[in-house]
């Protein structure tokens, strides 16, 4: 990598966690742990539970501080002034029950350093936007728990963060209501804002992240651009459609192309997964199957983060 | 700086404009001043007039007793029993039958209802003045009208003056001195119990709630736990002010429109004065005690040995440092745990110090300067009740000074250690939390 890619490299990340090390009593929290999260874009945090997420979820926000290794925050150590530039939504969050809901938004606003004149007419069109204007002088404990999550997620990016930590933003959330806050999330990165989030629900996360680390038992296991996981996850499957019936299968015996999976009958007609051997490229596939009919349809399988997950998680075991 | 602000005016708005809080602080002054004014009403009201029916087996005390406002006496002779069946029938209240004797009498009271403690103390102390001008006459040949002569001409009073360290001479009430600390050093107590608990309670929904993860994302824990104490504190001060003011407006209220209820009367001044002993303690408290209740209205600075406004700046100090120190250890312990029953197992040894203070008032106040007095106003847990009761006799400058630069220091140390815990506390969750576990906490 010459100087001028690391030098913009460098200004396009927004947060780079350096080594980070944190250890309590008993046990090991976060392991020098290194990754950097590219301005603008939704970078997924994901791991099972207990593996360190929330740790170092609050060393971001300097909720509590590493015992080794740096954050660094628009290129220099992060500093209790970034707050303001940072939103927050946790995973155990909660409202003052008793307070009013527009008083207490206010209220957290105002503690972000905006001042009561912005928060309320920021406020008042975010109110709107959620439809929940009626729930201003309502008590938090009237309001159902898909209520209470949107005024947290009102709460949460009222200031204008650039940079945004949602820990499980979904869950309680309907799936109308998943959707129009998983709306909301890309059009703030539209706007330029750059989100962490993280997430047990795979699905958002195939969905909507550009970049992802994963975390298993305090260390880093995997950490890249989604894409390209998939890619180097790939088990080289492809699915295909070929308007023909079963007597068609003793021609499609294993050979040195590929080995058959699987194969049923569907309307369309005979769907078949193959596994092409190393270094057989899906077109060579596609031409040897050419000959014996009409290709209803063909594509390749590459697999599920959700799949990726189980197995990096269980090989770490 | 701006953000302890918004905390601080937040722990105060939503408190004050709770329905319980008003309540409260409209009710609180009337139970106060019903503290003061309805034991005066009902030692009035009691003092119903008595009819007394005399039988006197000695023939000695016919006609000698003194009728008062509420006694009146009237003779009969015969048998005791059958008196009395008649007696109780006519609407008499006690009959008074002295048993046949010479040295010493033996008297039998009888009554269908209690009488008052008045009642009985006025019965004993007029036998006793007629034994004692008997005696007077038999033995000694004096005259009991020539007797009270010479009673006046030797009569010699003390007035308590205290000289403190500039030389200035005053008078003291030790009555009012005594009345005086015992109700700051209480007030600080309970004013301690009150809101301190209510530090742990709101640190404790901030944690139960789990909000308050998302406060110390914007604002540093330590502001957040000085912005709750801070602002439950002028909570506190707001209510205190409000009583204050409110119960002395009712009790001198109270007293424009029946000043009648806290004269001294006649009766009590007269059987107060012709105490032939120390027999009737408890005319004599109720005696001073409405002298306390009408001068706390006039010459308040005249009877103490530190000038009204020392005291006053004093009560506030310790009012406010005693709050502070316990506030912030509550604070910790709220952090610490997950809900209010855990909570006791560390608030117990917290209080201990502060319930120790209360049993002690009445060493501390019998002897404002002995080692007791000293010591338990210079420990910080326990000086903000002690040094109180010990002010109004005269504290030297340089042991309330020591009080409290020890006080301010240790509140300072409290705020330390109550950080650190709150810090880890607060995000610590289904995790019964032991000492041990706690002092983990400090090295965080």
């Amino acid at each position: 990598m010459d100087r001028t890619q690391e030098i913009t490299n460098k200004i396009n990340q927004i947060i780079e966690v350096q080594a980070v090390t944190k250890r309590y009593a008993h046990h090991l929290a976060i392991d020098d742990v290194s990754f950097s999260v590219a301005r603008g874009t939704i970078f997924g945090l994901l791991g099972p539970n207990g593996a360190g997420k929330t740790t170092l979820i609050r060393m971001i926000n300097q909720i509590t501080a590493p015992d080794d290794g740096t954050i660094l925050f628009d290129g220099r150590p992060i500093q209790k002034e970034d707050v303001e530039r940072i939103g927050y939504l946790p995973e155990e969050r909660g409202l003052y029950k008793k307070m009013k809901v527009g008083e207490q938004a206010l209220y957290l606003a105002q503690l972000k350093g905006i001042s009561k004149q912005t928060a309320l007419e920021r406020l008042v069109y975010w109110f709107r936007k959620f439809e929940i204007e009626g729930w201003w002088d309502k008590k938090v404990e009237e309001l159902s728990k898909g209520m209470q999550q949107k005024v947290q997620f009102i709460t949460t990016i009222v200031h204008q963060p650039d940079f945004l930590i949602l820990d499980e933003p979904f869950s309680g959330f309907d799936p109308i209501n998943t959707n129009i806050i998983k709306t909301e999330i890309l059009r703030l990165k539209e706007e330029g804002t750059t989100i962490i989030l993280s997430t047990h629900n795979m699905e958002s996360v195939e969905e909507i992240c550009d970049d992802i680390v994963l975390i298993n038992k305090a260390k880093k296991v995997l950490e890249g651009n989604l894409h390209d996981i998939k890619q180097q996850f790939k088990e080289h499957l492809f699915e295909v459609t070929i308007d023909a019936g079963e007597e068609l299968l003793p021609q499609l015996q294993d050979n040195e192309l590929f080995t058959l999976k699987e194969s049923h009958l569907s309307p369309s007609g005979l769907m078949l997964i193959f596994q092409l051997n190393e270094g057989v490229s899906g077109n060579t596939l596609l031409n040897s199957l050419i000959p014996l009919g009409t290709i209803v349809s063909f594509k390749e399988i590459l697999p599920s983060m959700n799949s990726i997950f189980i197995k990096q998680v269980n090989a770490t075991k | 700086m701006n953000k302890i602000k918004l905390i601080i005016a937040r722990e105060y708005l939503t408190r004050v404009k709770k329905k319980s809080f008003i309540v409260m602080t409209i009710i609180g002054p009337i139970l106060m001043a019903a503290l003061f004014v309805v034991p005066v009403i009902v030692a009035q009201q009691t003092q119903k007039v008595m009819k007394v029916v005399v039988v006197d087996d000695n023939d000695f005390f016919i006609n000698k007793f003194t009728d008062t406002d509420k006694t009146k006496f009237v003779y009969r002779s015969g048998d005791v029993e059958l008196i009395k069946s008649e007696s109780f029938d006519s609407g008499y209240d006690a009959v008074l039958h002295i048993l046949e004797g010479t040295q010493s009498i033996k008297t039998n009271l009888f009554y269908k209802e209690e009488p008052s403690m008045n009642f009985s103390s006025l019965i004993e102390s007029q036998i006793d003045k007629l034994l004692f001008d008997r005696v007077l006459i038999d033995s000694f040949q004096i005259d009991p009208v020539n007797y009270e002569k010479m009673k006046s001409l030797t009569k010699s009073s003390v007035s308590n003056i205290k000289i403190d360290a500039s030389g200035n001479e005053k008078e003291s009430n030790t009555d009012l001195v005594r009345v005086v600390g015992i109700f700051s050093g209480m007030a600080i107590y309970f004013f301690i119990f009150l809101f301190a608990s209510q530090v742990l309670r709101g640190v404790l929904e901030e944690k139960t709630n789990r909000i308050v993860e998302v406060l110390i994302s914007s604002v540093k824990p330590i502001q957040l736990m000085m912005g709750k104490i801070i602002g439950i504190a002028m909570v506190g001060l707001t209510q205190f002010l409000i009583w204050v003011v409110l119960t002395f407006a009712i009790i001198y209220g109270v007293q424009l429109s029946a000043p009648s209820l806290f004269e001294v009367t006649p009766e009590v001044a007269e059987q107060a004065a012709t105490l032939p002993g120390e027999t009737q303690i408890p005319m004599v408290d109720m005696n001073s005690a409405a002298t306390v209740q009408t001068s706390i209205f006039t010459k308040i600075d005249n009877y103490f040995n530190i000038s009204f406004t020392v005291l006053l700046l004093c009560f506030l100090f310790y009012f406010l440092i005693g709050y502070l120190i316990y506030a912030a250890l509550f604070a910790a312990v709220g952090s610490a745990v997950d809900n209010e029953a855990d909570s006791q197992q560390f608030t117990l040894p917290v209080t201990i110090p502060l319930i120790l203070a209360m049993v002690l008032i009445v060493p501390i106040t019998e002897d404002p300067n002995g080692s007791i007095a000293f010591w338990f106003s210079m420990i910080p847990l326990t000086s903000p009740i002690a040094m109180m009761i010990r002010l109004p006799s005269g504290v030297p400058a340089g042991q309330l000074f020591a009080s409290m630069a020890i006080a301010v220091a240790f509140f300072i140390l409290c705020v330390w250690f109550a950080a650190k815990i709150y810090r880890v506390g607060v995000l610590m969750y289904g995790k019964k939390v032991t000492y041990r576990e706690l002092f983990k906490w400090l090295k965080y």
